[in-house]
């Protein structure tokens, strides 16, 4: 998404929140917190670790008011907070990737290739968790690979070979058409 | 077809990204597969692009706040308690420097320190942490109160205390006047909203 909130807007109510003014800071909250649960939704297993996300992003915003300079978009900003805590939520829980999927989608075991013909909604839920990630952060949120690389602890290399592995699957779910 | 082969599905991301080389820019005009490929790719992320949002099942705001407000508690006493050190790291400084320091210093010095407890005590009946500010009051608010902080960081280092008493006089009366100027504000507030 892009920032749905006016530079000049954003530098107002974020002096506003820092020096205590609690209203200002549920007009951030109410601003922001539709897409930073979206993108934890899509980052993380549940509905309700992504709520889990929602909560410790804004907590982590209250106590970092003053590190935002208004010098770039707060949304970016809030962003970062969310991403990095729905990917600190996956490491700290050491989720292990769906591993029978490889097989499945590739068809080694029947030796098939048959479309599943999801739509995108479903084929996106479907991916293991760290290539729905970087197709997330790229794709949507805008993040090239150096950034998810770092954010996510991974080489630029990796987050490239993630990304064009995690559109191999899509294709094959969604059928060669895309017409989700 | 260059090469014998088609893109690969890296070298067409790459390519969908406006960072593809030279060699698959070349073959994708020539491949009609690997042109609808391309084409597909960029679908598909029009497609994730547009998938609808989702509104969090719970509001968590209430939780938010009460952490806000324990935080902003928290701040509260961690100043208060840094104030009070300062003070005496100052106090504590010019017992041992008492005998070297000019007595007019120290007459200077305990007048900064006066004025500055004595704006505190002001501000303080105000409760700053109660009130509502508008964005423009707000801004100026946050910036007296970092400056405020600076001013107590260097009052808190003993060792340019020890280093230049003249300049601690100064810190001080730098303090009463950001303070004063607090209060101003929060007064000038109050006059407007009629409270």
């Amino acid at each position: 998404m892009t920032d749905t909130l006016p530079l000049a807007e954003a530098r107002s109510l974020v002096a506003r929140a820092r020096a205590g003014d609690f209203a200002a800071l549920e007009q951030l909250y109410r601003t922001y917190e539709r897409p930073v649960y979206t993108l934890a939704r899509r980052l993380t297993r549940s509905p309700e670790d992504a709520e889990d996300v929602l909560q410790e992003t804004f907590l982590e915003v209250c106590r970092s008011l003053r590190q935002w300079r208004g010098e770039g978009s707060l949304w970016g900003w809030i962003r970062t907070i969310a991403a990095s805590k729905a990917l600190m939520r996956y490491r700290r829980e050491k989720l292990r990737e769906w591993e029978p999927l490889e097989e499945e989608v590739s068809g080694a075991r029947s030796g098939e290739d048959v479309p599943l013909r999801l739509d995108l909604e479903a084929a996106l839920a479907r991916l293991p968790e760290r290539s729905r990630t970087v197709v997330w952060l790229h794709d949507v949120e805008g993040y090239t690979h150096e950034e998810i690389a770092e954010l996510m602890g991974m080489t630029t290399s990796f987050s490239k070979s993630q990304l064009a592995r995690a559109h191999e699957r899509l294709r094959r779910w969604l059928g060669a058409g895309a017409d989700a | 077809m260059s090469d014998g082969r088609h893109g690969t599905s890296e070298e067409l991301l790459a390519l969908r990204d406006g960072e593809g080389g030279a060699w698959v820019r070349e073959h994708v005009a020539a491949c009609a597969a690997c042109a609808a490929e391309l084409e597909r790719l960029e679908q598909v992320r029009s497609q994730l692009r547009a998938l609808p949002s989702f509104a969090p099942p719970r509001d968590r705001w209430p939780v938010v706040l009460e952490a806000a407000r324990r935080d902003r508690r928290r701040r509260r006493e961690a100043w208060s308690a840094g104030v009070l050190a300062a003070a005496a790291v100052v106090v504590l400084s010019f017992a041992v420097f008492r005998h070297a320091a000019a007595p007019p210093q120290d007459a200077a010095l305990r007048q900064a320190m006066a004025e500055s407890q004595a704006m505190e005590q002001v501000f303080r009946s105000l409760h700053p942490d109660q009130r509502a500010l508008t964005g423009r009051t707000a801004g100026v608010v946050a910036d007296l109160e970092d400056r405020l902080a600076q001013v107590d960081a260097a009052l808190n280092d003993p060792s340019a205390v020890r280093a230049d008493p003249d300049r601690v006089a100064e810190l001080w009366r730098q303090r009463a006047g950001l303070l004063s100027a607090l209060v101003d504000v929060h007064e000038t507030r109050a006059t407007y909203a009629g409270l």
